[in-house]
């Protein structure tokens, strides 16, 4: 990165050793509670929070949740240590530290939440302090897309994560952990399915398992301390976290196995065969990472001791190695001003520790014995043979990526230090600071001293985790360096051999990988076309829609409306059409056709005081239906009305400035057509309706009686509701004196 | 009796004769010189007002023939209405007097829009409601065009009054045809008339019209097409009062209708309720991502937020209207504060609204931009902040209402509506470094915009407080 740091740059002063600090107390606290742990007990702690959502801040500590928390503290360390010399002299370093130790507290909170919602939201935390830390390079294009779109990946799966957990709330009345692990599991659950999808899209999404795995290799633009931290050990093993956690209560069933059976072996296969691809040290790395997520997904798949010994042993001999490994790329980066693995050589004597630490760690990572790596690849092959389904395609897999591994960590670690360069390096190498070849050197002697006395990774973490999982401590295998000549050994022997021939064979296959890597599909050559898509989409709906035009505003509600009241119509089947109606007399006829003349010269005519004379002929002859039909009083003040709305339109309209009226589309006609249409079908099906005659039966019964009256409407006016008449004379008084006060305005405006 | 009656309304006619005094004392005591003493005034009224209501003895009475109804929800959504007006309204006097739209009758019209709201959530009959929506949306037209000499503002107020108009005119005939066939204006009667099984084809088609006039008021897609023109046309201060108290008090008359009037056939008004809200997280959503001025975006974000709220009562439970109750204050705490930001964003003088003019924020004022990316982050739902609270309120309760699918498609709105949150976020940490604004010194919007982010990470404790309120309010309502 551009920061990487020349050493004439300003020191970051102290600020820099709190993280590493913290994360040291904290490492040193966990492992404080490990024999606890270790005994089998869980250490809980649980505050109300949002109690009517049935939420609580409720931790919980057991053998997986520490095997993770240890891991976290453990590699911050070495990350925060390198960073402080690797981003020396970066102005935004303070940011950078915010940014990395929220990382961290919410990764941590993640592991150790007793809570669904609660672990959702530390979920979605990660997911956004990742999303800062990735774009922290801010000034580059790529870095912001990469950050944009880990964000969106992760991020939607969060959300499909939350509703899974919703679902089980609803299915066991609960969302605490301990409860659902405490309970019969899920899996004869009516909501099983649903559930399981919803979950594994979020694991899926966040441990970057094929198809969605296309994020992480671009999340790599953040500064390489970042891709170590989050990228190895921590955010993307939230997702194997959550299955793991899970394990317990989903597992057992067919789609179980061989939905992360499948997604695992494809991952880990794809990736390791594109890490090879690589000449990027550091895209070579983020591939094996995939390669590694894949297989600890395909562990989680089965439920037998040793798959999930397995999967506890390789959890931890991935963090350690890659971990270690990111950092000295960085190193490397550092002391080369390159990662391209076609030019790097020859760096072993210039670069002393961190050539060492590099061998250590890509031993450990194409599994040979004496180091850790060898001890859970044994596991795993042993695990194959008690797969309980279709062993051979697990085998096949878990051989053809650990080949894989030997290759590309003979790129990476081999390579670079002791074959002579491909071509002159940018800078003249030399050694990285202390602090940055400390930490990677620290956890290379662990992988070597855990794999010579595998005990201790054994008590401390492997057996409670399997205990976790499976809940029975038994259950898990020992860790041994010699276990015999087995299938394993075996398979070991031949992953070892296989490869040997395919890093000598690596720059032919490399080209022939990347030929194919193009041709084929991939979600990331989509995703810009889908965010211009969207972007797109967005900028279709404000011309169409919202183009600024009222006609148009009008026109979308009305045919909202059409749809709304035509829909139940057609949906029940309940539109009426009379087939008998009376013939109009001849005084109904007439008003008929005033109304239609009234409408013709409102559409037909240029003249804008023609059409509003137009809608008062309208008006009025709606006014003489009142009046034909006894209604009298209603036909008054429709009149009055009528007469000011027309004066005061006028007087409106005929100020302001007059436009050539431009051609109306035929649309228009259609929508008119079809409201009116339906507004008239939606009459007399309301008209075939019985009418509810409480009220006309109250008022014939009543108004002589109380009243004494015979004229309904009279009594009605001036008894029943006198108030109410009273009121209206009151609103068409004043609606005449606002009138007078509007023309007198009118004629001064004139003067 | 009528003493009594007029006991319960006490608060809409206090309020309502201040208005009137405020109209007298500023035509004739000095027009707008005394503007901003009214402003102050106003406020304080509305203060006192929602305290006097808040700490009131807590039952249900009704007045005027049960035309009126004073419940704990009413209550409730009252004093969420005042407050959140007084805040708009001393936030606004700054940004008014300065560019000389601080008119005396500026207060004055949001007392009666004040009063409009409160009647609104009231009502207990159709004639009070469209009596309480009339004087509401009339006083809000005024404001809308308050800056007269500028086109757009008067385009806006124009159309805002046309749509409006329309949307009245539809809630109307909506009323006819349930007056009509229920034989009454009163929601007790016409629950009544109702029942529980079919109910009849009149009143299906009174409460489709009803329901397009509410989405109209709520600015529920698809009949939503005001918002972003008026949001974008009315002063900034009077898009802020719209984006807030007004929203309230329309989600509270819809489901004071809803649940009142139609509450016995909630299987009918819940495909409406539930329409509108897919329809409008999604549209809101998705068109607010083309947008670059700051207040058409906001426009759009209040439709999505309207789209979640309206989940919470398609739920048609108690549970569903206090989710959307504790969605609505959520809401409306982070409009404020939003708000308040927007208003203090300006360049020489000029009022800025352009979003482009946020980039590299974050150097040049570390506070202010924290603040809103707090906001931002709250506003799109992300947890652990308030704005998650909401959402997962009102999912929970469209999920528990047997209705998924609702819930699957808010959480997939939601995705999409933090897209544009985040683009705010990215300008201000991430943009390209140019002359950044200037200003924003004012000291009651930098302490709304500070308070409404504190509230946003510290709320998370227990939501102030609010969710057992909202709980006794939903209550009252749905029983």
């Amino acid at each position: 990165m551009s920061a990487a740091a020349s050493s004439d740059a300003p020191g970051n002063g102290w600020t820099g050793i709190a993280p590493v600090l913290l994360s040291a107390a904290l490492f040193a606290w966990f492992l404080s509670l490990g024999p606890q742990v270790a005994a089998g007990e869980t250490l809980r702690l649980a505050v109300p929070w949002v109690p009517s959502l049935g939420l609580e801040l409720a931790f919980a500590i057991d053998g997986l949740a520490l095997a993770f928390a240890l891991m976290i503290s453990g590699i911050g360390i070495a990350v925060m240590l390198h960073a402080h010399f690797y981003l020396r002299g970066d102005r935004h370093f303070g940011r950078f530290l915010l940014f990395m130790m929220s990382f961290m507290l919410s990764m941590l909170g993640l592991v150790l939440a007793d809570d669904l919602i609660l672990l959702f939201v530390f979920w979605e935390l990660t997911t956004i302090t990742s999303y800062l830390l990735i774009g922290y390079g801010h000034d580059s294009a790529k870095s912001r897309r990469s950050a944009l779109q880990a964000l969106f990946v992760t991020g939607a799966g969060g959300l499909a994560f939350l509703a899974g957990a919703i679902l089980i709330g609803i299915a066991t009345g609960s969302t605490s952990i301990s409860e659902l692990l405490a309970g019969d599991g899920l899996t004869d659950h009516a909501l099983y399915l649903p559930i399981l999808i919803l979950v594994l899209a979020g694991a899926f999404t966040k441990s970057a398992q094929y198809p969605f795995h296309f994020w992480l290799p671009n999340a790599m633009a953040a500064p390489t301390p970042v891709s170590a931290f989050l990228h190895s050990a921590t955010m993307v093993k939230a997702g194997v976290y959550l299955m793991a956690r899970l394990h317990p209560a989903l597992s057992g069933t067919d789609v179980w196995f061989w939905a992360l059976t499948i997604a695992g072996a494809v991952t880990a296969v794809l990736a390791s065969l594109l890490a090879l691809r690589q000449t990027d040290l550091k895209q070579a790395l983020a591939y094996t990472t995939l390669m590694a997520l894949g297989t600890l997904t395909l562990l989680l798949g089965q439920s037998t001791g040793y798959a999930i010994t397995a999967f506890a042993t390789f959890l931890i001999v991935h963090a350690l190695y890659k971990a270690a490994l990111f950092l000295l790329v960085a190193n490397i980066d550092h002391g080369t001003g390159t990662r391209d693995a076609t030019l790097l050589g020859g760096l072993g004597r210039a670069m002393p520790f961190t050539a060492l630490a590099a061998m250590l760690s890509a031993l450990s990572m194409a599994g040979l014995p004496p180091f850790l790596g060898f001890i859970g690849k044994e596991l795993m092959y042993a695990g194959v043979e008690n797969a309980p389904t279709w062993p051979e395609f697990i085998g096949a897999s878990l051989v053809l990526a650990n080949a894989l591994m030997v290759a590309v960590a003979a790129v990476v670690a081999f390579k670079p230090f002791w074959r002579p360069p491909g071509g002159p390096l940018p800078a003249e190498p030399h050694e990285a600071p202390w602090g940055m070849w400390a930490g990677p050197l620290v956890l290379a002697i662990l992988a070597t001293v855990l794999g010579i006395f595998p005990a201790v990774v054994q008590s401390l973490v492997v057996t409670p985790t399997v205990d976790s999982l499976l809940q029975d401590p038994a259950e898990a295998k020992e860790l041994k360096l010699w276990a015999g000549v087995n299938l394993a050994l075996i398979l070991s022997g031949v992953t070892v051999g296989l490869g040997l021939l395919i890093y000598l064979l690596h720059q032919p296959l490399r080209r022939m990988i990347a030929r194919i890597d193009e041709a084929t599909f991939s979600l990331d050559g989509n995703w810009d076309r889908f965010l211009d898509g969207l972007i797109g989409l967005a900028t279709w709906q404000t011309r169409v829609l919202q183009n600024g035009r009222l006609k148009s505003y009008m026109s979308i509600t009305f045919l909202t409306l059409l749809v709304a009241m035509a829909a139940p119509m057609i949906v029940y089947g309940v539109w009426e059409i009379p087939t008998s109606l009376d013939a109009p007399n001849w005084i109904e006829a007439a008003i008929v056709l005033l109304i239609l003349a009234g409408i013709a010269l409102v559409i037909l005519t240029s003249s804008r005081i023609a059409a509003i004379a137009g809608l008062g002929v309208v008006g009025v002859s709606v006014a003489l239906v009142f009046i034909i039909n006894g209604a009298p009083d209603v036909a008054i003040t429709q009149l009055l009305v009528e007469t000011l709305v027309v004066v005061l339109v006028a007087v409106a309209m005929l100020r302001l400035p007059f436009l050539t009226p431009e051609r109306r589309p035929a649309t228009d006609a259609l929508l008119a057509l079809g409201v009116g249409t339906v507004v008239t079908l939606t009459l007399f099906a309301v008209l075939a309706a019985p009418i509810d005659r409480r009220l006309t039966d109250f008022f014939e019964l009543a108004s002589y009686t109380e009243a004494y009256g015979r004229n309904i409407v009279n009594v009605i006016l001036v008894d029943f509701r006198a108030l109410d008449t009273f009121g209206e004379i009151a609103v068409v008084a004043v609606a005449a004196l606002s009138a007078v006060a509007l023309l007198r305005g009118v004629r001064g405006g004139g003067k | 009796m009528i003493a009594d009656d007029l006991q319960t309304v006490l608060p809409e006619i206090l309020i309502a004769a201040y208005a009137m005094l405020a109209l007298m004392f500023g035509v004739y005591g000095g027009k707008d010189r005394v503007g901003g003493l009214l402003l102050w005034t106003t406020a304080a009224v509305f203060v006192a007002v929602a305290l006097w209501i808040g700490y009131g003895p807590n039952e249900t009475r009704t007045a005027f023939f049960g035309t009126f109804i004073d419940d704990g929800f009413a209550r409730f959504a009252k004093v969420v209405i005042l407050l959140s007006a007084a805040a708009i309204l001393v936030m606004s006097q700054d940004y008014m007097a300065r560019r000389d739209l601080l008119r005396f009758e500026y207060p004055v019209l949001i007392a009666l829009a004040a009063v409009g709201m409160m009647v609104m959530v009231s009502a207990g009959d159709l004639i009070v409601l469209y009596m309480g929506l009339e004087l509401q949306s009339l006083a809000m037209y005024v404001v809308a065009t308050l800056r007269r000499d500028s086109a757009k503002s008067t385009e806006a107020g124009l159309k805002y009054f046309i749509l409006g108009a329309l949307s009245s005119g539809l809630l109307l005939y909506g009323a006819s045809l349930t007056y009509g066939f229920a034989g009454t204006t009163e929601f007790a009667g016409i629950i009544a008339a109702v029942g529980e099984g079919d109910v009849p084809l009149g009143l299906l088609f009174g409460l489709v019209f009803m329901s397009a006039g509410f989405a109209f008021k709520v600015s529920a897609a698809p009949f939503h097409m005001w918002t972003p023109d008026v949001y974008e046309g009315a002063p900034t201060p009077v898009t802020a009062f719209m984006a807030t108290a007004p929203k309230m008090a329309a989600m509270g008359l819809f489901a004071r209708v809803v649940h009142d009037a139609f509450g016995g056939v909630v299987g009918d008004w819940q495909q409406i309720v539930a329409f509108l809200a897919v329809v409008s997280m999604f549209l809101g959503a998705i068109a607010a991502i083309g947008q670059t001025n700051i207040k058409r975006l906001m426009a759009y974000s209040s439709i999505t937020h309207m789209g979640f709220a309206l989940m919470g009562l398609a739920a048609g439970t108690a549970f569903g209207v206090q989710a959307m109750l504790v969605y609505m204050v959520i809401y409306i705490a982070m409009n404020v504060g939003t708000f308040a930001f927007i208003l203090s964003m300006e360049k020489d003088g000029r009022p800025v609204t352009d979003i482009d003019a946020l980039q590299m924020y974050s150097a040049k004022e570390p506070t202010k931009a924290l603040a809103l990316l707090v906001l931002m982050f709250s506003l799109a739902g992300v947890p652990p902040l308030v704005g998650f609270f909401g959402k997962f309120y009102v999912l929970r309760a469209a999920y528990e209402a047997g209705l998924g699918w609702l819930a699957v498609a808010g959480v997939i709105a939601s995705v999409i509506a933090a897209f544009y949150y985040l683009r705010i976020v990215f300008y201000m940490y991430f943009g390209d470094e140019r002359e950044a604004m200037d200003g924003g010194k004012n000291p009651v919007l930098w302490s709304f915009l500070m308070a409404s982010a504190v509230v946003m990470v510290f709320g998370v404790v227990n939501l102030f407080g609010i969710e057992p309120l909202a709980a006794a309010a939903a209550a009252t309502l749905v029983n």
